[in-house]
């Protein structure tokens, strides 16, 4: 508890609206322990919206940027802490993007220190829930991607997040940078949150015409990805059903999908029988993306052949008896992609 | 002999022994002949020479076998007389006092300060000393004093001064509280973002399945615009093709037609401009009719010389006729 005398670890913390600026001048002392007391004090205060707001407009962030730059590694982890708890709220975030934090965050990243390596990558995550900084964040996916082979597990989980978030806004730097086969080795990796999240990056990058034509080129991804379609995890089979549905949009990704026999596995995922209510919430997504990738496929003519034969599944899931609107919008879309026919193009 | 109860097996099924207990007999040296071997003797357990008296620590253990290793025995025998040689050869060595002479004796002296007279009596003496029974001290008398002014009592009773449950309700309040609070704020910042998370990922949901829409019918779009084009493509190539093959018809009709009579106009325009002559009649023509044509010229060359002369010879006569009827005038 903060501020306690009995808390040998923790700085004692002054009252009411003393307790922030006594601390910022605490931590100007020479000796390290007193530092760390003084940051440890200070990342439990920080949790309250009201001690933020004192900390931004009290214009104390200009000495954590000097404390990002200490000698002692267990300083730069905790000044780290600090920032992710600034980051929770609006007001921190707007503060550190208008502060010119990113290059000083961008140097940690090569620290030695793994904790503060990871904290920044906390940080660098938590920006990127603000549009703005995602895009402040877009210059330095290259050096991210980088990281990205290097690091520990939980660090790639954080990584992948931060670019997928960053290319949901522009997906062209991370293509730039290899990204397609970097994400290709952590589809197969044995942790399903780095599944997970490598999915969803890969999903953001096959957005834009380039990325769909790097995912159809590259070899072996959407046979990973049709694998992935059968994972345990539903987040990761929802994002893998995401990028074919995406993949499919292209003539060679058509073709490709339905030489791996990709029909089938999507019917199942599909459809109905013996889902229970909450797994219909968490399976919304996965229903969604499959339905808009059985509509892309049904434009190829080997594609239509096998779904015309499907037409009753689909049309079960497109009767007033589905609750979900955008389950039932998709599944009449798909129908009606499956039985067009070049007589009735007014319709379409 | 022995009162020993049989070995029985106990209702365990384990072992059991118990004998009652008697005196050690005593045993003699030389074997007693059969008959009498069922006298027994009890004789003190101190007299008998098979317990061992004394300090056992330097004992020697007395060997396991009955039969004493023949080559041990002979070691040892080797060892008793070797220490003893030893011995005697020491007591040799070792230098004594000379005899007395004769006629004297040595006897030993004290050489000390104060001789003192040697004997086994030590003087002791016995002195005894015994301090009086304590007696039973008198209970003081209590100490009064006189009273002077009130008198007033007061009792703290037991939770009069401190109540232990209210005190600590404070602290506790406190310390509950204030980390309950902490908590509680940490609680609500991970919600808060969990929440924001959990929206953010909504809108991405319904984003991605939109634009994948839009992207699938821009590029329907662009397969149907494209295959218009190569359509329309192919059929303004069909219809040009098939116009190139009108004309080309229409051509070579005419072309035909117009050519049906080349050869024999050919022929009749060479034959008109003379290309194909009689080599006779050519030769007559370019040989033989300039000759003639320039000797028919040549003769009336000089015809007309002739009828020139004659011209000019009648035309000065008339003159001179004229002239000569104008003189005459």
């Amino acid at each position: 508890m903060a501020g306690s005398p009995y808390d040998p670890s923790r700085a004692p913390v002054a009252y009411g609206r003393r307790a922030v600026p006594q601390l910022f001048s605490e931590l100007q002392q020479q000796e390290a322990p007193r530092r760390l007391r003084a940051l440890a004090s200070l990342c439990d205060l920080l949790r309250d919206p009201e001690r933020i707001s004192c900390t931004v407009s009290g214009g104390f962030l200009e000495q954590l940027k000097v404390l990002l730059k200490d000698e002692d590694s267990i300083v730069r982890a905790k000044t780290c802490e600090l920032l992710h708890l600034l980051t929770a709220h609006r007001i921190g975030r707007q503060a550190l993007l208008s502060s010119s934090f990113l290059p000083h965050l961008s140097e940690l990243m090569d620290d030695s220190s793994s904790s503060c390596r990871r904290n920044v990558q906390r940080v660098l995550n938590r920006l990127t829930l603000m549009p703005a900084g995602a895009e402040a964040l877009l210059t330095l996916v290259p050096k991210l991607m980088l990281k990205l082979r290097e690091e520990e597990e939980d660090v790639q989980v954080l990584l992948l997040s931060t670019l997928s978030s960053c290319s949901c806004l522009d997906p062209l730097p991370a293509l730039a940078s290899d990204g397609v086969s970097l994400l290709l080795h952590k589809l197969s990796d044995s942790s399903t949150d780095i599944r997970r999240e490598a999915t969803a990056a890969l999903m953001a990058l096959s957005v834009c015409e380039d990325g769909m034509r790097q995912v159809c080129e590259e070899e072996e991804v959407l046979p990973v990805l049709v694998d992935l379609l059968r994972d345990e995890d539903v987040e990761v089979q929802a994002n893998a059903a995401g990028v074919i549905m995406y993949a499919a949009i292209t003539n060679e990704g058509k073709q490709q999908c339905l030489d791996l026999d990709v029909i089938p596995i999507l019917l199942s995922l599909v459809s109905q029988d013996g889902e229970e209510e909450k797994d219909k919430e968490r399976k919304k997504a996965l229903v969604m993306y499959s339905l808009r990738a059985l509509t892309a496929l049904a434009e190829a003519p080997q594609g239509r052949c096998l779904l015309l034969e499907q037409l009753p599944l689909l049309g079960r899931r497109s009767e007033a008896a589905e609750e979900d609107q955008d389950i039932r919008r998709n599944a009449q879309n798909a129908v009606r992609v499956i039985t067009w026919t070049p007589c009735n193009t007014g319709e379409l | 002999m022995a009162f020993v109860s049989p070995t029985k097996r106990d209702q365990n099924g384990s072992y059991t022994f118990s004998s009652r207990p008697r005196p050690v007999e005593d045993r003699s040296k030389y074997r007693e002949p059969p008959s009498e071997q069922t006298q027994s003797n009890y004789g003190n357990i101190m007299y008998d020479r098979r317990v061992v008296r004394g300090n056992t620590y330097a004992q020697q253990i007395i060997p396991t076998t009955a039969l004493p290793d023949p080559v041990e025995v002979q070691r040892q025998q080797e060892i008793r007389r070797r220490t003893v040689a030893a011995k005697r050869a020491r007591e040799q060595c070792r230098t004594r006092t000379p005899e007395a002479l004769q006629g004297r004796k040595h006897i030993d002296v004290q050489t000390d300060l104060y001789l003192e007279e040697l004997s086994d009596v030590i003087v002791a003496s016995d002195i005894e000393c015994q301090t009086d029974a304590f007696l039973d001290k008198p209970a003081t008398p209590l100490f009064i004093p006189a009273t002077s002014g009130k008198d007033v009592e007061t009792q703290i009773e037991e939770g009069e001064l401190f109540d232990f449950d209210r005190e600590v309700q404070a602290l506790l309040e406190l310390l509950v509280g204030k980390t309950v609070e902490q908590s509680l704020e940490e609680v609500m910042e991970e919600e808060e973002l969990a929440g924001l998370r959990a929206q953010q990922r909504a809108f991405r949901e319904l984003r991605n399945n939109e634009l994948e829409e839009v992207l699938r019918l821009k590029e329907q779009e662009r397969r149907r615009s494209k295959e218009k084009e190569r359509r329309v493509a192919q059929q303004k190539e069909v219809l040009r093709k098939e116009r190139e093959v009108a004309e080309k018809i229409a051509a070579r009709a005419f072309t035909q037609q117009y050519l049906a009579d080349l050869l024999p106009a050919v022929f009749t325009s060479l034959r008109s401009h003379g290309y194909f002559y009689d080599p006779v009649e050519k030769d007559i023509e370019t040989n033989f009719f300039p000759w003639l044509m320039a000797e028919v010229n040549n003769s009336l060359e000089k015809r007309y010389t002739a009828r020139a002369l004659l011209d000019t010879i009648i035309d000065d006569v008339a003159q001179k006729r004229q002239e000569a009827f104008k003189d005459t005038q």
